[in-house]
């Protein structure tokens, strides 16, 4: 029988297992599935329906809870703090579950692994930007911003990119 | 800015499939949206359920776990939508999956619509008056 995870499973620190899991699969098994799984289940909790709520005693920067509250009040972002930092939450929530699924399947198929010019061009192909149109004009771009900037992104390469093609005055 | 990105059927049969031709371009495109997502950005990715239908993407199925878990939305075929899809239709003679796509497209309140496609001609034709953003794959 398979071992499914119940949330308590997922928080446990990582090398500690459910004793029934120990019992039944190897640790190479329970390593290879925990990760999928537990984005499964958060997948999961972001479908339930968002009537049930609980209390909670998470505690949060006095600040930003003013900040929230004041956000709220002034700015009307939400109609509530609560509804404010619930999708903000979710939304971040959602991003990590995105990203975690497309790291594991980079790890399955690094073939599968867009480089930076891949991604600038896809950036730029989702805006309609004109610079789709130039993907050879991109890859070098990208090639170019990540001798300095290793750590830049497709919009940092967009951007470059257009400040090249700018005429010099 | 809101943005909606929408799959058409080889979008979606590209993504779930890393031995497609075009898997390798469908994944940067959901890589983008997965990193503006991750900025707050107000970015969603979605497929009408008919296109789902098309491409045979269970989302109960095991081999589909990837797509399953890149947090897409379903446009469901609801009352509304199919009588938009059934305008168009008699319209302009599409697929019944490219008439939800264009329903989807005519009444999102997204304020950028952007559609992963194969056939951009026939987007052209669904969206009608709609502004939208073809990528070609």
């Amino acid at each position: 029988m398979a071992f499914l995870p119940t949330p308590f499973d997922l928080e446990r620190p990582a090398g500690t297992f459910p004793v029934s899991a120990v019992r039944t699969t190897g640790m190479w098994y329970i390593a290879d599935i925990r990760k999928p799984r537990a984005i499964e289940q958060i997948s999961r909790l972001l479908d339930s329906p968002v009537l049930e709520t609980s209390n909670t005693s998470m505690r949060i920067p006095t600040a930003l809870r003013d900040a929230a509250a004041l956000a709220v009040k002034e700015l009307g972002v939400a109609p509530s703090a609560t509804a404010l930092t619930a999708a903000a939450l979710r939304t971040t929530l959602e991003a990590v579950v995105m990203q975690a699924a497309l790291d594991d399947h980079y790890e399955r198929h690094p073939e599968a692994r867009p480089s930076l010019g891949d991604l600038a061009l896809a950036a730029a192909e989702l805006d309609g930007n004109p610079l789709a149109n130039e993907p050879e004009h991109l890859r070098r771009a990208a090639d170019e911003i990540v001798e300095k900037h290793p750590d830049a992104s497709a919009d940092d390469v967009l951007l470059w990119a257009e400040a090249r093609a700018i005429p010099a005055a | 800015m809101s943005q909606l990105v929408l799959l058409d059927n080889e979008a979606v049969q590209a993504l779930g499939d890393p031995a497609h031709p075009k898997h390798h371009r469908v994944v940067s495109h959901a890589q983008i949206v997965a990193s503006r997502k991750r900025r707050a950005a107000e970015i969603e990715l979605a497929v009408p359920t008919t296109v789902r239908v098309e491409a045979g993407w269970d989302r109960t199925s095991s081999s589909r776990a990837f797509a399953n878990r890149l947090r897409i939305t379903d446009m469901p075929l609801d009352a509304a939508s199919a009588n938009v899809g059934a305008i168009i239709r008699k319209r302009t003679g599409v697929s019944v999956p490219d008439a939800h796509l264009g329903a989807v497209i005519q009444s999102a309140p997204a304020d950028r619509i952007t559609v992963v496609t194969s056939d951009p001609d026939d987007m052209r034709l669904v969206a009608g008056d709609a502004t939208i953003t073809i990528v070609t794959i």
